[in-house]
């Protein structure tokens, strides 16, 4: 089973991969793309399955904090069952679901991060005020100050000239540098799989 | 305003001041929101990927291939849902086993979709957008002076690399056992962190402007609801 399962990633990883450079393969990476994607979506409703019978063993075992549990459960049933009858654009799921639940929920989640930002930015300035923080703070601070509204109009210099200029040039010279680290280690991690030296789906 | 905007804009707003109510402490009504954020976010994307993924590229090819398609077609419908019934075995843990064999597909395919984005997506074209800037020609296109162009650029370029540098870990052992980076990969890699945490400043920024712009929308929608309220009765 462990050969098997390496020589099935590495196989079709490598037709996968040949579609990108070889006009001759792409169709064969399209078959497999929807394969993939049919498969990932049913990982993810096992994936559903499991959060359920996860939750539902918290409430069977009426562990702390189980009533939470049975509201998830109890939520993600009906909200699934009525996705699958009515559909998910349905003006009732668009309604209730989406405007009245998940939409406004993230949105004030979001609005949270406002206070929690300032606040871990306060204590970072405390707790570590090296170049890179110290640096870090005044450049959020500038261009903060560079975007906002004020009374009397744009702040002259800062809006003008300081901010396009860290925001554009500066700012973008490290976003590359992180950007291109990111990616070389994506490039890597992903070859690693290919080779066969890092086997997530099982065997050593 | 009908019944269902409403029903919508009661459930909004309700919500909207439970999570809210984080900010004097972690309390039970904070907990619930979430726990049926979570349960309705579940739910929701189980009925999207019934009805986006697995109706039309599982049943409606299936049904198609079964009832006058070719010998082809049939086979092409039959592996994968061979692997979805493989998948499925996961649900028991006496038969999670089998499950491997479509997840060992499923990791190759994801490394190769990495490795294609990585390098088609964003290596090269990071690369080519940074070379970009001492192109001339660009410049002259662009209507701007080559000089200013490749002043921008040559900064940009100095931060790649030096941003590079910092996220360079090799290292050598002292005598007394300590590790040390070469000196010059050290310089570089300092000149680097000003780089970084400049980017990260300008991040930080962003998230922070778009994370206000939502605190204020949904206080802005908590005002609008209750004047459509003052406005039926």
């Amino acid at each position: 089973m462990r050969v098997l399962t390496a020589v099935i990633a590495i196989a079709f990883g490598i037709l996968i991969l040949l579609g990108y450079f070889l006009p001759q393969a792409a169709i064969i990476q399209t078959i497999l793309l929807n394969w993939a994607v049919i498969l990932t979506g049913v990982a993810a409703l096992v994936g559903l399955v499991n959060l359920m019978i996860v939750h539902m063993d918290k409430v069977r075992r009426s562990e702390k904090g189980s009533i939470y549990s049975a509201i998830l459960v109890l939520v993600m049933v009906l909200t699934f069952f009525a996705g699958v009858i009515l559909r998910p654009d349905h003006l009732l799921m668009r309604k209730v679901i989406l405007d009245g639940i998940i939409l406004p929920v993230e949105a004030m989640l979001m609005g949270l991060l406002t206070v929690t930002l300032l606040y871990a930015a306060i204590r970072m300035l405390r707790k570590r005020a090296d170049v890179m923080g110290i640096v870090f703070i005044l450049t959020a601070a500038l261009l903060f100050l560079g975007s906002a509204t004020l009374p009397f109009g744009d702040v002259p210099v800062f809006g003008t000239l300081i901010r396009p200029w860290f925001t554009q040039i500066f700012a973008l010279g490290g976003a590359r540098g992180i950007l291109i680290g990111v990616a070389l280690g994506t490039l890597v991690t992903g070859l690693r799989v290919l080779f066969g030296m890092d086997r997530p789906y099982g065997g050593k | 305003m009908d019944y269902l905007d409403i029903i919508s804009g009661l459930l909004s707003f309700l919500f909207t001041i439970f999570v809210l109510s984080y900010l004097v402490g972690d309390n039970p009504l904070f907990r619930i929101t979430i726990y049926i954020f979570v349960g309705a976010a579940a739910g929701y994307v189980g009925s999207v990927i019934v009805w986006q993924v697995l109706k039309p590229q599982l049943w409606d090819k299936g049904i198609a291939a079964i009832f006058g398609g070719t010998l082809v077609d049939q086979l092409l419908i039959l592996l994968p849902l061979l692997g979805a019934a493989l998948i499925l075995t996961k649900i028991s843990s006496r038969m999670a086993g089998f499950a491997r064999l479509p997840m060992a597909f499923l990791v190759g395919a994801g490394a190769a979709v990495t490795i294609g984005g990585a390098l088609l997506g964003t290596l090269l074209p990071q690369m080519e957008a940074t070379i970009n800037f001492f192109d001339p020609q660009l410049a002259a296109a662009r209507n701007i002076h080559a000089l200013e162009v490749m002043g921008n650029g040559a900064v940009i370029l100095f931060g790649v690399v030096t941003s590079l540098a910092y996220f360079h870990f090799g290292a050598r052992q002292n005598a007394n056992g300590t590790m040390h980076r070469f000196g010059l990969i050290e310089i570089i890699a300092w000149v680097g962190r000003i780089f970084i945490g400049v980017t990260l400043g300008a991040i930080f920024a962003g998230v922070f402007a778009a994370a206000l712009t939502a605190f204020i929308e949904r206080f802005s929608s908590l005002i609008d609801f209750i004047n459509k309220l003052i406005g039926i009765f």
